[in-house]
């Protein structure tokens, strides 16, 4: 909760914990990160929306927050 | 899926030249040139037809002097190793893919080149005037990227040509980008030899590339092993193609390629490359008027391929991408593009941009559904 404060999050909902315990569990089963439609499908949320709930969006906010690396994609 | 993301690699791939492929693979798929059997003997026949289907296509010299790599970056490698000499100086430009600028980024750190990089011009094109002023008496040569996988900018390679010709120097083509989208005259033009890779607008699979080279180079071999011919020699072979090819070669890529490139010149791709152009003016329209997006060199249409580079805002280029992925199931790429010196020059070295690249196989129907995406997007 302080890293999320940190970061500029004053609300730290119920949906925010809907992505971040789901990034964890995906991440602790398949040892990477999940891809697009899996978040949606996990979530229930979209793309839009999940990435709208922290400052910083998926990549920088979620992810980071959840302790997790990103997808290695070419840059 | 909506797929826009050809610059990288073309999708879906035609399926008639690759099942005519898979077929003659099936048939024929004996190790080329390295036995007197006729099998053998027959598939060398058919690799053979297709260095003459690119002799032609890229309007070369000699196709025994067309020679095989594994994709353009395996080509490049190839042909920048086989020309550079110790101490010598080399040109290229900021427009650069990572194929050519890591080979001679450690080069240059090895300390047996010098290099200088032009840099390109507001539009995104390189001045020939900028190149004359970079040439040297020592200069080997000069390679520069026929078309920017950034910014789509088509380069004025007969002027280049020129100005490396008053000075007697080659000047080399990286033809990644535009072979198969934009007529390319090897000979006509002057240009000493070109590398060319087969999956992104040949529509070939991945895999497969390679290297025409004019008689005005002689490229050494730097890797070295079995070539079918001269084999009581140690040393490897200078005769071309195996001077540049060790190694037993992509048959099936070959085959695929030859198979390609016939289907390329079909009316039926034609016209499928005019309506690319005609979905590349109605995606540079659409974005244009959506508020927040920023369109990177692209004030003119001219010499451009049907690629478009932009932002959203300051939002993160992967972010967008993610979301039109996820959320509409639009593929582009964002990023660098790996071709950092660009981004450098667009002032988006730090979080690039995101690319929409057209296919022969979009739709206008794609087109408005990546619009209407965008848009839904910039209005957050």
């Amino acid at each position: 909760m302080i890293l999320a404060q940190e970061s500029g999050l004053v609300d730290f909902g119920e949906k925010h914990w809907r992505l971040i315990r789901f990034l964890r569990e995906f991440y602790g089963y398949n040892g990477r990160a999940p891809l697009n439609k899996q978040i949606k499908e996990g979530t229930g949320m979209s793309i839009l929306e999940s990435g709208d709930l922290f400052p910083g969006g998926l990549k920088n906010g979620a992810r980071r927050l959840a302790g997790l690396p990103n997808p290695k994609t070419c840059s | 899926m909506i797929y826009l993301d050809n610059a990288a690699t073309s999708f879906p791939k035609p399926a008639a030249p690759l099942r005519r492929a898979l077929e003659t693979y099936l048939r024929v798929g004996a190790s080329p040139g390295r036995g007197g059997y006729d099998l053998a003997v027959e598939a060398e026949q058919m690799v053979d037809g297709v260095r003459r289907k690119l002799c032609r296509f890229f309007g070369g010299n000699e196709s025994y002097r067309v020679c095989f790599a594994y994709n353009a970056t395996d080509a490049l490698n190839t042909l920048i190793q086989g020309l550079i000499e110790p101490g010598c100086h080399v040109v290229s430009t900021r427009l650069e893919h990572n194929s050519v600028l890591r080979p001679l980024h450690h080069l240059k750190q090895a300390g047996l080149i010098e290099l200088d990089l032009i840099s390109i011009n507001a539009q995104g094109f390189v001045e020939p005037e900028a190149l004359a002023e970079a040439l040297r008496p020592d200069t080997k040569f000069v390679l520069v990227n026929h078309a920017s996988n950034v910014l789509g900018t088509v380069q004025p390679v007969e002027l280049l040509a020129e100005v490396c010709r008053n000075k007697g120097i080659p000047l080399l083509l990286d033809a990644s980008q535009s072979a198969g989208l934009v007529p390319i005259r090897l000979q006509e033009w002057g240009v000493a030899g070109l590398a060319f890779t087969g999956h992104k607008s040949l529509l070939a699979p991945t895999g497969i590339g390679g290297l025409v080279i004019s008689p005005k180079i002689d490229p050494k071999p730097t890797r070295f092993g079995g070539t079918g011919v001269d084999s009581q020699n140690l040393s490897h072979s200078l005769e071309y193609p195996h001077r540049l090819e060790a190694g037993t070669i992509n048959l099936f890529g070959i085959l695929a390629l030859g198979e390609c490139l016939a289907y390329l010149e079909s009316p039926g791709h034609q016209a499928a490359l005019d309506r690319e152009k005609y979905l590349f003016v109605r995606l540079r329209e659409g974005l244009s008027v959506i508020k927040g997006i920023t369109i990177y060199a692209a004030e003119t249409l001219d010499n451009r391929l049907p690629l478009l580079t932009c932002n959203l805002r300051d939002m993160p280029a992967r972010d967008v991408a993610d979301i039109l992925d996820g959320d509409f199931g639009i593929a582009v790429r964002s990023g660098l593009h790996c071709a950092p010196l660009v981004h450098q020059e667009l002032g988006t070295g730090k979080n690039g941009a995101l690319r929409f690249s057209l296919g022969p196989f979009n739709s206008g129907e794609d087109i408005e559904a990546a619009l209407r995406a965008m848009s839904l997007i910039a209005q957050k």
